[in-house]
């Protein structure tokens, strides 16, 4: 690791995503799953990218800790994590960032930890991989860790079986900031859990971002998560960005038909008879994607324009971004 | 006065384990009218699809009436129980693991009026098949299809036409969009939505998102470890959560909104275990208000409005 990613001086962005393209080739398929995606978070601050199956919010989450497999997948396009570009390095490079700068939270705590292992051990095993410290300081930091997500450190010599839902996807969130990790990179992280055991996870990571200063980006398709943990949020379909903004630029000005037709499928909690308004049809296939926008045939506001060409991204005031032939600047 | 449609009385549903007596349905009573929908909400492992499933007998209850039109099913023989299953069906939450992936949408959907032998010419059904295609909003190109070439929504759609192939009165719907996309998710509601009007048909509506439960049911049933501990219409739970237990889980929903956020309860502790329980609350041990007499004694659901259940001895904790 160079030294400027270690001071991270070189740029006030934690991290700097410009025309990610991921492509996988299987068989005589080629399935576009990122089409020319750009976006900047800032030290301490979390983005939300929202989006439904397939949308390519995944991807984006592995791309940034280079784990596209590769065959199949090609990946172009730059990340700057820190400053530094990730597309230069090498692997031995690159695992030193993983854990470290870096870290990732899955969905499901159950597949994420190993099962033949003990809670503490496991947390000891980053903390070694990471920092040159004896067996037992890396024992006692776990310790440590695990009080911080709230599970008594006693419980440390069990195994992820003998925890809950919401007590394994603590432990793994233990394990990702181990190493204080200046992008953590959690996908789904509340999904798997009952909503009374998602408060208090949301809660605590709300907490340990703002201890840590962590940069975070949120994957979730839950635009109620989004409003509560967010500050800007990157609205993703069909691997592209159709719409970026603040929280107030896409709950109280959405643009994108897109982004208006996920707010009306929500129920409405304030009347509970008004009818849901669903956006029709299907995510478009990845390996046939429409010429035009990717959106236009579930679009009810579609012209011959939007069939015809891509919208790119515009700035229609402040920092607000739509990819829409139909919405003008102001 | 609205008809019961079903009426569920002091029904348990107990498991023997190695450990002792799990108490997964302890004791609840509830009814739904003709043409409503009751929503079952509550966390994992609350009980809420094992009464879905005791409904339906597809688990025999350990005691206790499912009045059925005012004829108890749980004492009905297995053949009387398969012809009275015509009326009473289920949609289950995973469309994939619940379609026989040998067999395509139209034998799926044609499967039920096989076995009950209600169509025997076979273009008939063909025909009826088709005809409930199109009421769920599936294409007849999919006809041959086989359920993994399909899409979740299209998936779930061929389990709703394949539930009413029976013309049912009655449909346990346990979790029927928790596995789908918003967008999606909205299109199977309004749908199923749609059905309950043409057809006048009855749900029980199991779930554990709670502004789904809100926007589709007339009443709701909030379960804690095996027991109702609140029932209500749903305008008046959403307005006046009464149970300590309902008002964390209402205020835990993250609200898709900037404004007039609620403040959060955040509860303490995770379900306890319903194996040997002890006499006390069952919430008692994560409840933020409990006092000497929740650890003592299990309280009762008790009616504190018309048609508002509550079972909960405090009465002065705040609203």
């Amino acid at each position: 690791m160079s030294e400027r990613m270690k001071n991270g001086a070189a740029s006030e962005y934690a991290l700097e995503i410009e025309n990610l393209n991921v492509e996988y080739h299987v068989d005589k398929e080629v399935v576009h799953a990122l089409n020319g995606i750009s976006l900047k978070v800032k030290k301490g601050e979390t983005i939300g990218l929202v989006g439904e199956t397939g949308a390519g919010k995944t991807t984006t989450g592995l791309s940034i800790l280079r784990l596209i497999p590769s065959p199949p997948g090609v990946v172009k396009g730059t990340i700057r994590v820190m400053g530094e570009d990730i597309g230069s390095l090498s692997e031995k490079q690159m695992e030193a960032i993983r854990g470290k700068l870096v870290s990732m939270i899955f969905q499901d705590p159950m597949t994420s930890l190993n099962p033949t292992k003990t809670v503490n051990d496991q947390i000891a095993e980053v903390i070694r991989l990471h920092d040159k410290i004896g067996k037992k300081e890396a024992a006692a930091k776990a310790g440590d860790m695990l009080e911080m997500v709230g599970i008594p450190r006693d419980r440390g010599v069990e195994f992820p079986h003998q925890f809950s839902g919401g007590m394994k996807q603590r432990v793994v969130i233990a394990m990702a900031l181990a190493c204080s990790p200046e992008i953590l990179i959690a996908d789904e992280p509340t999904t798997a859990l009952d909503v009374t055991i998602q408060a208090q996870v949301l809660d605590m990571i709300r907490d340990l971002k703002k201890q840590y200063n962590m940069s975070m980006i949120m994957i979730t398709h839950d635009l109620g998560i989004v409003a509560e943990i967010c500050d800007t949020v990157a609205i993703v379909y069909a691997g592209s960005i159709v719409e970026y903004g603040t929280l107030e630029d896409i709950f109280n000005r959405t643009a994108h038909p897109y982004t208006v037709g996920l707010f009306g499928s929500l129920p409405n909690m304030d009347d509970r008879t008004q009818r849901l308004k669903p956006i029709q049809g299907l995510m478009p296939d990845p390996t046939n994607l429409p010429s035009g926008c990717p959106f236009s045939p579930r679009c009810p506001r579609a012209t011959a324009e939007c069939f015809a060409k891509k919208p790119e991204l515009q700035n229609i005031g402040g920092e607000h971004l739509v990819a829409c032939h139909l919405v003008k600047e102001g | 006065m609205a008809e019961a449609l079903l009426e569920v009385k002091n029904v348990k549903k107990y498991f023997k384990t190695p450990k002792g007596m799990l108490h997964a349905v302890d004791d609840v009573t509830f009814s739904i009218n003709k043409g409503e929908t009751l929503g079952v909400v509550g966390e994992s492992g609350c009980g809420k699809s094992t009464t879905g499933r005791v409904v339906l007998r597809l688990l025999e209850p350990t005691a206790g009436q499912i009045l059925m039109e005012g004829q108890d099913i749980a004492k009905l023989s297995e053949g009387q129980m398969r012809s009275k299953r015509k009326e009473m069906q289920m949609i289950f939450q995973d469309p994939l693991a619940s379609l026989d992936p040998r067999k395509t949408v139209g034998q799926i959907i044609e499967e039920p009026l096989k076995i009950h032998n209600i169509i025997s010419s076979r273009a008939e059904r063909q025909k009826r098949v088709l005809e409930l295609m199109e009421i769920v909003g599936l294409a007849q190109r999919y006809y041959a299809t086989y359920p993994h070439e399909l899409d979740g929504g299209r998936r779930q759609r061929i389990g709703i036409a394949r539930a009413l192939s029976m013309n049912p009165k009655f449909i346990v719907c346990d979790e029927p969009v928790s596995a789908l996309d918003i967008s999606i998710q909205a299109q199977i509601l309004n749908l199923l939505e749609d059905l309950q009007q043409e057809m006048g048909l009855t749900y029980m509506f199991i779930t554990h998102d709670l502004s789904v439960v809100h926007h589709f049911s007339n009443n709701i049933a909030v379960m804690y470890l095996g027991k109702i501990i609140e029932l209500a219409s749903s305008d008046e739970l959403f307005a006046h959560p009464t149970h300590p237990y309902t008002q964390a889980l209402l205020s835990a929903i993250p609200v898709p909104k900037l404004e007039n956020r609620r403040e959060r309860i955040i509860l303490k502790g995770e379900i306890t275990s319903p194996i040997n329980l002890p006499k006390a609350c069952r919430f008692a041990s994560r409840c933020l208000y409990a006092t000497k007499q929740c650890f003592g004694e299990e309280p009762d659901l008790k009616e504190i409005a018309p048609g508002h259940q509550v079972a909960c001895f405090l009465k002065d904790k705040p609203d």
